[in-house]
Parts: structure tokens; sequence; C-alpha cells
């Protein structure tokens, strides 16, 4: 079997590179012949990476420990669908799982256009398939996941306790649906300056494309910072951990682009801005995986030090040199069209997104690499963490924030100071009074009084926009009630989905605010029937409790929680140890309402049987997550008119 | 005034700031990894939180106090040693021999780091070469 796992990878790898040369050659002569034969070789990459995936996959299932991979990252307790996960949990499987989701996204690509004849998108599959034979080259030459052992071992070294858990097996793929996606707006911006394609057609299926990924990929972070918040057992849920911003860097270029991708859709502006903006999406991409895989930063996530670092580094220093000769070679292609009227209008408001969001992205690339850099440069190995961070980026996040209320009311061209007035005298009233209602909350500072004032300026506008718009059809509304709101809201689904999604990131920026500023802390050794009162919250303990688990013992301890003298029933916060790792893993109990999070953890039980409990009250956490959530639910909104308009335009053919 | 002008004047403003805010934040909270010999040899103590460490767990050394809780035990890279006292839960990862990254006040007198943060890398067992030889 594992044989045919490996030729599989080869023949993959050799698809792919003829795939390449297909195209390539068939778009110089022009023969459709050639075109064709490149697309099904991408087809046949697709095929035989699924076969490779589900070998492995059968392997990792069965506990074939004659495998390498298998032996390395299961064991026979494992439940069937954590040894699956496995695949993702080491270097070699997680390489597979990004080749299988490339070549998905490239047979995808191929399914949707199949009808078009345009040779333009054969040079769009040619750059997907290039870079599949990059990942082709690396499994089946660097790292192989068909590694066998001379000696197989009669059990496994196990999973990693950390990553078992359900919201760690989706957290990988979620993310790399988000990474992974970005290859196909790189492939339209490469195959736009290959071709010398002109005209915005294109502009709107990348911002489909981009959509898709930037979805997925700030799900995938936000899931990421869930896990952190209810496995890693600190109380919190982000720590500007190198592969945090590994995953949160291609997600910030991305919305920076989808903002600036509008300006050239309507003005003809920012052509070359925006190609860089997708380059560097995907380079950014590809850096996050490879900052992830390859253990260069001090980190906990990562779990492997590598052989792949050079070849990663190799390929975007090799991509992104070939991508910007290209631009440069393209120059004319991507010339303006017009010009930019005002500083004060939608363009400059979306001009200065770009800038702020491109400077975040930096500020965080830049704190990410430093130790590396600061060696480099001064010979002192120099490290910044979370402070860094967020002395530097809170503050461009909330000139952000502000922007996000101020951009969408400004007029395209030129805002005229009638139009100001009108737009922004009722939002910043709105942010005064607010500020001025949760002064008494405590908050202290600049940036809480900011967020707060921003958060309600960008609510009101919001509320404006929807406002003016039923307005706008008074009739119809007065008739339909309700109705006229999702009339409204379907009229024009890329406008409102907008506004959807700044709702959810006001969510999200209220949701940091509440547990950054106001947690509360609480902690002692408790005898049986003692109580740890925190806030109005009263924790009684009732006593402890051992369970066996497979592959693990469970120590709980169980709490009687009341909340003003109201119980709100027992919580169970618990260490697991695993037998395996000789490990212990904190399990959180967690309390978990709208206004705020109780969050409980077991320190231990002592050696005069007191149990050491820790708890934290973390305010408006929940938000946090529902303006996640909202944010998805609003880009598949937006999304859902490009399916409509794929009908139409299917229709008309 | 030129829009032209004016908008890279606005963009350069915002780029120094953004300049301005890196530099000060890598100066104020930016920390040198030390080993531990570094450490044990300087003449006077490093500036409080202006440093990592970087070193090893000596094994039976940790002393935790689960009710306090305090975390306290020996840090060393092979050569010196230092001694670490932790206010806080032990991290589940944390044991003899295991990579850990603290940062905090070092007390040059007796030789102790007080630590306000201790990061345990992960053990790196799942990356072993126990199992052995590839078959050919």
């Amino acid at each position: 079997m594992s044989e045919i796992g490996r030729l599989s990878l080869l023949i993959a790898f050799l698809c792919a590179v003829f795939s390449v040369g297909s195209i390539a050659w068939g778009l110089r002569t022009g023969r459709v012949g050639l075109l064709r034969s490149g697309r099904n070789a991408l087809w046949a990459v697709c095929g035989l990476t699924l076969l490779a995936v589900i070998l492995i996959g059968r392997a990792l299932v069965a506990r074939d420990f004659t495998y390498r991979y298998v032996a390395e990252h299961t064991s026979l307790d494992l439940s069937p669908a954590f040894a699956f996960a496995s695949l993702w949990a080491g270097q070699e499987g997680s390489l597979l799982l990004w080749l299988l989701i490339l070549a998905s996204y490239g047979a995808a690509f191929l399914w949707f256009y199949r009808k078009r004849l345009d040779p333009f998108y054969d040079a769009v599959a040619m750059v997907v398939a290039s870079v599949a034979v990059f990942f082709t080259y690396l499994l089946a030459f660097v790292c192989s996941p068909f590694r066998m052992l001379a000696n197989p071992p009669l059990d496994g070294q196990g999973l990693n306790p950390l990553l078992q858990d359900p919201g760690m097996m989706i957290h990988p793929p979620i993310l790399y649906i988000g990474y992974v996606g970005f290859i196909i707006p790189f492939a339209f911006g490469i195959a736009v300056l290959l071709m010398n394609r002109t005209g915005t057609r294109w502009i709107e299926e990348v911002r489909r494309w981009t959509l898709f990924s930037w979805m997925f990929l700030g799900f995938g972070v936000l899931l990421g910072a869930r896990w952190a918040y209810v496995e890693l057992g600190w109380g919190g849920y982000w720590g500007w951990d190198p592969v945090e911003n590994a995953s949160l860097m291609p997600w910030l270029v991305g919305t920076a682009f989808l903002h600036s991708v509008m300006i050239e859709q309507r003005r003809g502006m920012l052509k070359t801005w925006n190609v860089a903006l997708i380059v560097l999406t995907f380079e950014l991409s590809i850096f996050g995986t490879f900052l992830t895989r390859s253990g260069v930063l001090t980190s906990v996530h990562s779990f492997a030090e590598s052989e792949i670092g050079p070849w990663f580094m190799a390929f975007i220093i090799g991509s992104s040199t070939l991508a910007t000769a290209l631009i440069i070679y393209r120059k004319a292609l991507l010339e303006s069209e017009n010009r930019m009227d005002a500083i004060v209008s939608r363009e400059g408001s979306f001009l200065f997104n770009n800038v702020l969001f491109v400077a975040l992205t930096f500020a965080t690339f830049l704190g990410t690499t430093f130790p590396v850099v600061s060696e480099a440069v001064t010979g002192a190995k120099i490290s910044v963490s979370a402070p860094f961070f967020n002395r530097v980026n809170v503050p461009i996040g909330l000139a952000l924030l502000l922007l996000t209320g101020a951009g969408p009311v400004l007029s395209w061209r030129r805002a005229t100071l009638s139009v100001l007035q009108r737009n922004f005298l009722l939002p910043t009233v709105a942010g005064i009074l607010a500020t001025l209602a949760s002064l008494p909350l405590g908050l202290h500072g600049v940036y809480p009084i900011v967020t707060v004032f921003g958060s309600a300026f960008v609510l009101t506008t919001v509320v404006m926009e929807f406002a003016r718009g039923l307005q706008a059809r008074k009739d119809v509304a007065a008739s339909r009630g309700a109705m006229a709101i999702v009339e409204l809201m379907t009229k024009n689904k890329r406008r409102y989905g907008g506004y959807i999604i700044h709702l959810g990131v006001v969510m999200i920026f209220i949701g940091v605010l509440g547990s950054s500023v106001i947690q509360k802390e609480a902690h002692r050794p408790l005898k049986t029937g003692e109580t740890l009162t925190i806030g109005d919250y009263a924790l009684t303990l009732k006593g402890t409790e051992q369970k066996m688990e497979p592959g693990a013992a469970m120590t709980s301890a169980v709490l009687d929680v009341s909340q003003k003298g109201k119980s709100l029933g027992q919580s169970r916060p618990s260490k697991a140890m695993y037998f395996k790792s000789q490990q212990p893993m904190t399990e959180v109990a967690l309390h978990q309402t709208l206004g705020e999070d109780l969050y409980m953890i077991l320190g231990g039980v002592n050696d005069d049987g007191t149990v050491s409990i820790q708890a934290y009250i973390n305010p408006l956490v929940s938000l946090i997550w529902i303006g996640g959530i909202v944010m998805v639910l609003g880009t598949i909104f937006t999304l859902s008119d490009r399916m409509r308009l794929r009908r139409e335009e299917k229709e008309a053919v | 005034m030129n829009t032209t002008l004016k908008i890279v004047l606005v963009s350069l403003v915002v780029m120094g700031s953004v300049a301005y805010l890196i530099l000060s934040g890598v100066k104020q909270t930016g920390m040198q990894y030390m080993t531990v010999t570094e450490l044990a040899q300087m003449e006077r103590a490093p500036k409080p939180g202006g440093f990592r460490l970087d070193g090893i767990v000596a094994a039976g050394t940790i002393q935790y106090d689960q009710k306090t809780p305090r975390l306290r035990f020996r840090m060393t890279d092979g050569k010196e040693a230092v001694n670490i006292v932790y206010e806080g839960l032990m991290p589940d990862a944390f044991a003899d021999g295991r990579d850990v990254v603290v940062e905090g006040t070092f007390e040059h007198a007796d030789r102790t780091l007080h630590a306000t943060k201790l990061v345990t890398k992960c053990p790196s067992k799942y990356e072993s070469d126990a199992l052995g030889e590839d078959k050919s």
C-alpha cells in the first residue's frame, strides 16, 4: 500500500510538471489540444492527491504502525476520528492536506470555468499547477508521509494531548481552506499580467474567490482563539504567538485588498497596488504555513523543527521576485484610468484603510520575526511579545475602527461639507453619549474610550444607512413593514453584506475591550465546603472526582456555582493525566453568558487535601465569538449575490 | 494644495507615526534572549523585564507549592545554573529536562530570578528518532 501512496505522489508531481509545460506550450502555439491536456493533468493531480490522502488516512485509522507517520502521531487508545485528524498533527500530513486543498481549489476552478474557452483561464490553471509542482515535489522527495519503519513498534507515540479536542480537529483544515484559497486570486493576478489582460471582469471574479478564502481564514483565526481559550487554560484567547500572527497577516492584507478592489472596479484606480496586494496575501499564506511548520521561531505551536524551511524560503523569494518582475514588466497594463479628486472621499478613506492594514501587517511581521531580524542586524537576539503588539497594533486597529464608520458614509470622488455634516453629526453625538454612559463602568485611558466611541459611531452609521435605504423606498416600506428591510438588503447584497460584516467587527472590538480591560481574577486553595468568591459569583467546593477516560485519568473538582445567591448548577474544572505523554492537561470549566464568562481552572489537589482553584471573570468574551459568526453570515450573504449573478450569466448563455 | 501631494503628506504622517510606534515599542518592550551562562556571568543584574532567559529545567530541582501557588526550580544550560521563583500555576507541559523560557527580575545577590512569565516549549519527543531506521 505504501508503494502505491509513494507512487501516487510521484505521478502527481509529474502530472503537475506536465500540466505547466503543456499549458505554457499551448499558450505559445495556440494549440487547443495542449491546453486541454494541461487542464486534464491538473485534474489528475487532484485525483492522485486524494488517493494519497485516502491511503494515509486508512493507515492512520487502522493504526498501521509500519508507517513512520502513523507511529509518530497516533496510538491505539485514540478514537478513529482523532486518529484520522492526526493527518494534520505532523509536518508531512499537514503538507499533504495543504496539497489536497490546493488541488481541490484547482479542480473547483476547472469545474466552474469548464465552459470558458478563453486561454486566459488556462493561464490561471497553469499558475495553480506551478504551485502544485512545489508541494508535490516536497511530498514526493523531501518529506514523504509514506516512510516505512524497519522495526514497527507495538503502539504509537500518541497524539499531543493539546490536539485531542474537537475544536482542534476542525481548526487546521478550516485555516488551510483559508490560507490555500488565496492561490486562486494569486493565479488570476499572475495570469492577467502574463496574458496582458485588460478589463475589470476578472476583478469581480477574483473578489468572489478572495471573499470565500478570507471568510474561512478569519473563521479559522477565531477558532484558534477559541481553542486557546478553552484548551490552554490561561484565561485568555490571543497571545500574539508567532503562529497566531502568521494566520492574521494574510487575513489583514486580504481585507485591505477586498476594500481597495472596490476602487478599481468603480474608478479604475490602484491597479498595481491591487495586484501587489494579491501577491502579498498569497506569499503571506505560504509564509504562515512555513512559520507553523518549520519551527524557525520559538513558539508553542512549532511541534517540528525540520528540513523544509529552506525550501519554503526559496519558494517565497522566487515566486515574489517573479511576480514583482511581472508587475514592472506590465506597467502599462496597470496604469490608472482616473486620479483621485479629493482626500475626503470614499476613495480617500479606502486608501487610508489600505495604508493602515498594510502598516498593521508590517508591524505584526516585524514583531513576529524580530529575533531573527535583530540577530542579523545587530547580532543580539532580541524578541518582542504581547506588550509590543498591544502598543503598536491597538492604536492602528482603533484608527481602522473609526474608518469603518467614516468610510461608508463618505461619498465617492468628493465629500462636500454639507454631506459631512449630515452624515457625521448623529454618529458623533451617539459616540459621545456612549462614551459618557460607559464612564461609570470604570474605563480608564484613551484606547478603551476610543473603542467605545468608535463602536457607537460605526453602529450608528450602519443603522443610518439602513434607515436611509428604507427612506428611499418609502412607499414600499410602508406597505411591507419588516419585509422591507429584507427586500432592501437583497437588492444590494454586497453593500448590506458589508455592513453586516462591519457589525461583526464592532462586536469583536467590544468583546476584546471588555475582556482585556475589566477582567477579574481570584485564586485560593479550598477545603471541602469552603467558598471562593469572585465578583457576584460564589464557588463552593463539594469534593473531587476521579474518572478514567480513554488514554487518560481525569481528576475533577466539583463546584457548586451560584450568582447572587441563585444557583447556576455544578461546574467541573479538571485535569487529565495522559498516560502516553505523562503530561497533564488542564480542562477548563466555563459558565458562559452574553455579558460575561466565569472561567474556572483546577490548579490541583494539594497534599493536605485542599483543592487549588483559580477563577476569572471575562466580560463580553461571547461577543467575540458571536461577532465572528456574524462576519461569516455577512460574507455568505455577500457571496450569495455572486451565486445569483452566476445563475443569471448561465441563463443568458 | 494638489490632491496627490495631500495624499502623499497624509500617508507620510501615518507611516511616520507607525514607524514611531514600532521603534518606541521595540525600545520599551524588546527583550534580549540570554543563556543561563550569559546571565550568571554578568557583573550587574540586567534591567528587570528587559531579557528572556532560555534554558532547561535541572532534573530533581522542582519544588511546587500548589497552594500559594509558587514554583521553584533551577534552570541550567549545562554549564551554569540559576534559581527561578515563579508565582503561578505550573504549566501543563512543565517537567524535568524541559526547555523553558522565563522573564522577570534577576536578583544578583542570591542568583535568583523572580519570573513573571514562564513558557514551556513543547517536548520534542513527538518528532524523536526513537522509532529507529526507515525500511529501505
